[in-house]
């Protein structure tokens, strides 16, 4: 089936039946995945999926629906029930499409499709994962099973066509292992999850090295602990920096800010962090996971930063809410064909700094290095950070005494300006990088 | 069967959602959507082939069996199976399925909504409101001869809110509600009601003071608070993680797990509430479930492979979240049986120490037992009676010890009131969860004041 023409059919059709403006974004995909124990198959699932979300304009109001079924009479069905639907919602003369400005021109943002990712044999992705858990189990005796252990590929394709002239499509594959081991003194149990995802093949970490680190993981955390409830030196590792990462950039969501119910929104151009610190949207970085042309609207993608050298530089748009606060798309709207467009990252990263990891650590005499967190923890609102932890306890400049059951708590606003070490280890891991970061005091919530 | 696996088995489904959104005093949009599909398990001992697929022709289905086959190595022979359908008693008969009712009186509950939330203080300052349903056909057929089919109404409706005090300080409510339940039921359970309670939380968080890190005794407000117990303890419980011996409740059978008050039970056969089922994923019916009962762990949740693998029978805990998923055994209706105190008798108990009055999400690491949930309401207790809110609170502790530390039980059941979603495995599914007032000593409360008086 030409996909690229049945979007456009489809937009022509809206607009036949009485739309103003339409869209359709179309989704068509296919995905493996092998895990195993024991050096057999556990499973083994295969997919084919598609569809496409229909979203139209009509006297300013939003009607959106989706389907898997492009039998064209049901097409046909729906495109009516788009339009049906649409007198539902409210008029708003800020509702349509991207204009011809927003959609410009779209970047070369280089290759985001592997032929060898997408013909990848299933005899590979075993392997790999049979290798992942005989390296896992044989890394240390105390790993005595595992969770899950597993690798698999994807290859997906986007169309999109507008009323307002937009038409284009990419394809895009991605590659991952993973590994979930689980280690056991007697007494505790522990686990650890580690993984890798790529768009190319020779890009991806190898099978043994995936499988060391979450095997180190796991063991490192026996006999964990908890400690003392006490302010202290925090080190999150590029992981949960990651995470970090993603709370920052969803606080500078421009719904969000609009709203006011983000803690940054009064913020803008001033200084939120230390000099060192930067985060950046970039959604043409090469090779990158989150790399693509254009975005959910078919805006092209660009590199934003949010922080710059500690100053808050940007807020993130997609069409409508960039035409609410009267400034312009950032090429971050974000959707499935099931979702409408709404506000969300490309590929994030904070850049790197200078210092090693082990320096960061080892200027700490009493402290928390967090390798492990559990619960959403960010309030956007109010930028109450409060999250369950794991990791190892810092004494006189190296890692000690393994602890849980604790929190580490603090206000994100206090939390950007404690930020006192960026290392130089930036890691991706899928599309958002961070490195090894040191917030000068949070409190730690024990005994 | 051709290549002598020793079990298939087809799953199809269709489901059509709608939802209206409202925000910023409009309706933003209204939305429906139909997502519709097959999914072929083959099963040749302890390996698992899947395949799945949206397009519903034969050469597409046939691909799909031959694709998950792929698994299964032996020698078997094309064969026909003959299937039949076992009655059902039906936990969520619906006079009119959800997808047939007009849009637009689904649109007037989130305009209510909106409407009450502001009416409710003028320090109410942004307002959404969403409704959201689905009916679901489903249809599962094995090669064990059995064959199940089940229509699954669902819809939750839901409000969040910002309020603005002095200060420019800012606080978040948010409630709503649902089921496997009738249009009918926001008559009762109406918008405005939704509405005002998470208006009332948002305003009685103004001016809340740092919460005192560290242990304390904490009193749960009955009701939305058991997702404590299917955090601590539920998932640790699920059938997959114990036969791979990553759950520390595995090999703890018959052992003492938690205090003599605490008596948990999975309940997939409660009228009309969100994770009632009458047949799992994998065609079974559910089940009435006591999974601890005075602090003995009597039981898992099990799936039909683990089942199997493990010489048990099915508790009807299969679960998937749609055809593009395997199932797996998750919970359903999970709740604590009522204890003997009454709730005033149980706030009075404590001198100093942080009650519980709404949550938000919680999360549990299966392997070590740890588990966090977020406190959206708390207060400090002092000397039995409550004082200031307090802001910022997560509870965190390990799941046996703190069930162990459990003191009190309220007399006072009570279900929540149909909004949860529970996620394992990159899958969603709706569960309901229940606790009475309850009473916990030392637990790790998450907060950002150390030091000080207690």
């Amino acid at each position: 089936m030409n996909y690229e023409q049945l979007a456009k059919k489809i937009v022509q059709k809206c607009l036949k039946r009485g739309a103003k403006q339409a869209e359709a974004f179309l989704q068509v995909g296919r995905s493996a995945d092998v895990r195993v124990r024991d050096g057999e198959i556990e499973d083994l699932t295969q997919a084919t999926s598609k569809g496409v979300g229909i979203r139209v304009f009509v006297k300013n109001r939003q009607g959106f629906v989706w389907t898997s079924d492009f039998d064209p009479h049901a097409l046909d069905q729906l495109i009516d029930r788009a339009i049906a639907i649409a007198e539902m919602s409210a008029p708003n003369p800020l509702n349509g499409l991207p204009t011809a400005a927003d959609l410009g021109k779209i970047p070369n943002v280089g290759e985001l499709f592997d032929p060898r990712v997408a013909e990848l044999p299933d005899d590979w992705k075993i392997k790999a994962a049979v290798e992942m858990e005989k390296v896992v189990r044989a890394h240390d005796s105390r790993i005595k099973t595992i969770d899950s252990v597993g690798a698999g590929e994807s290859v997906s394709d986007v169309y999109l066509a507008s009323s307002a002239g937009m038409h284009g499509s990419y394809q895009g594959t991605s590659v991952y292992l993973y590994a979930s081991p689980v280690a056991t003194d007697g007494t505790q149990l522990q686990t650890s999850y580690w993984y890798d995802a790529k768009r190319f093949f020779e890009d991806l970490d190898s099978p043994e090295n995936v499988a060391k680190k979450a095997a180190a993981r796991a063991v490192r955390l026996l006999g964990a602990k908890k400690v003392k409830s006490q302010k202290v030196p925090v080190i999150f590792d590029p992981t949960m920096a990651a995470g970090f990462v993603g709370s920052v950039a969803a606080a500078a969501s421009g719904d969000a800010v609009f709203k006011k119910s983000t803690f940054l929104a009064s913020k803008l151009n001033a200084k939120i962090a230390p000099v060192n610190v930067s985060i950046i949207d970039d959604g043409v970085r090469k090779r990158g996971l989150a790399t693509s042309p254009f975005d959910g609207e078919g805006v092209p993608t660009r590199r934003t930063p949010i922080v710059e050298n500690g100053v808050l530089k940007a807020f993130l748009y997609d069409a409508f809410t960039a035409r609410k606060a009267k400034t312009k798309t950032t090429g971050n709207a974000s959707r499935g064909y099931q979702s409408l467009p709404h506000i969300g990252f490309n590929n994030l990263l904070m850049e790197p700094g200078t210092k090693s990891p082990e320096e960061i650590i080892k200027e700490i005499p009493n402290g928390l290095y967090v390798t492990a967190m559990l619960g959403r923890g960010a309030n956007m609102v109010t930028g109450e950070y409060s999250r369950g932890a794991n990791g190892l306890w810092i004494e006189n400049g190296e890692l000690k005494q393994p602890v849980q059951e604790i929190t580490v708590a603090g206000n994100m606003n206090d939390m950007l300006q404690q930020l006192d070490a960026i290392g130089s280890d930036l890691t991706f891991h899928g599309s958002t990088g961070a490195p090894t970061i040191r917030f000068k005091e949070l409190t730690v919530s024990g005994e | 069967m051709a290549r002598g696996a020793d079990f298939a088995e087809v799953y199809a489904e269709r489901t059509d959602f709608t939802a209206v959104t409202l925000e910023e005093d409009k309706v933003k949009s209204a939305q429906n959507g139909l997502s519709q599909g097959v999914g072929v398990r083959v099963i040749s001992g302890a390996r698992v082939g899947y395949a799945y697929s949206d397009d519903l022709d034969e050469e597409a289905l046939l691909r799909a069996a031959r694709t998950a086959a792929f698994i299964a190595q032996g020698k078997g022979s094309d064969q026909s199976f003959n299937v039949s359908r076992t009655p059902l008693p039906t936990f969520y008969r619906l006079d009119q399925h959800l997808s047939t009712i007009d849009v637009a009186r689904k649109r007037d509950l989130v305009v209510r909504a909106n409407k009450a939330a502001r009416a409710y203080d003028k320090r109410i300052k942004q307002v959404s409101a969403t409704y959201a349903d689905s009916t679901k056909r489903i249809l599962v057929a094995n090669t064990t001869g059995h064959l199940a089919e089940d229509t699954q109404d669902m819809c939750r409706i839901s409000t969040s809110v910002v309020a603005e005090g002095k200060g420019g300080e800012r606080r978040t409510g948010s409630f709503g509600g649902g089921g496997r339940v009738a249009f009918t039921h926001f008559d009762t359970f109406t918008p405005e009601q939704v509405a005002k309670e998470a208006a009332r939380q948002a305003i009685a968080g103004l001016g809340a003071a740092e919460a005192q890190a560290g242990q304390q005794t904490v009193v749960l407000a009955p009701g939305w608070s058991g997702i404590l117990l299917h955090e601590a303890v539920g998932h640790g419980l699920e059938a997959d993680f114990i036969r791979k011996g990553t759950s520390l409740f595995a090999g703890k059978l018959g052992e003492k797990v938690a205090s003599d008050l605490v008596t948990v039970i999975d309940d997939g056969t409660m009228a009309n509430a969100r994770g009632s089922l009458n047949v799992d994923d994998e065609g079974n019916p559910a089940q009435f479930k006591v999974l601890i009962e005075r602090g003995e762990l009597k039981g898992y949740m099990f799936d039909s492979l683990n089942a199997k693998l493990m010489n048990q029978k099915s508790t009807g805990s299969g679960r998937r979240e749609s055809f593009k998923h395997l199932p797996l055994p998750r919970m359903t209706n999970t709740y604590l049986a009522p204890g003997e105190s009454t709730p005033e008798e149980i706030l009075k108990s404590v001198d100093s120490g942080v009650y519980c009055a709404n949550f938000g999400g919680g999360q549990v690491d299966i392997t070590n037992g740890n588990f966090v949930f977020e406190v959206s309401e708390a207060y400090e207790i002092k000397k039995g009676k409550l004082a200031k809110p307090l802001k910022g609170v997560t509870l965190i502790g390990v799941g046996p010890e703190a069930l162990k530390k459990v003191s009190m039980v309220g007399n006072d059941p009570k279900p929540d009131p149909g909004m949860g979603t529970c996620g394992k495995d990159g899958q969603s599914v709706p569960v309901g969860v229940g606790l009475p007032t309850l009473r916990i000593d030392d637990m790790t409360v998450g907060g950002t004041k150390v030091g000080g008086k207690r």
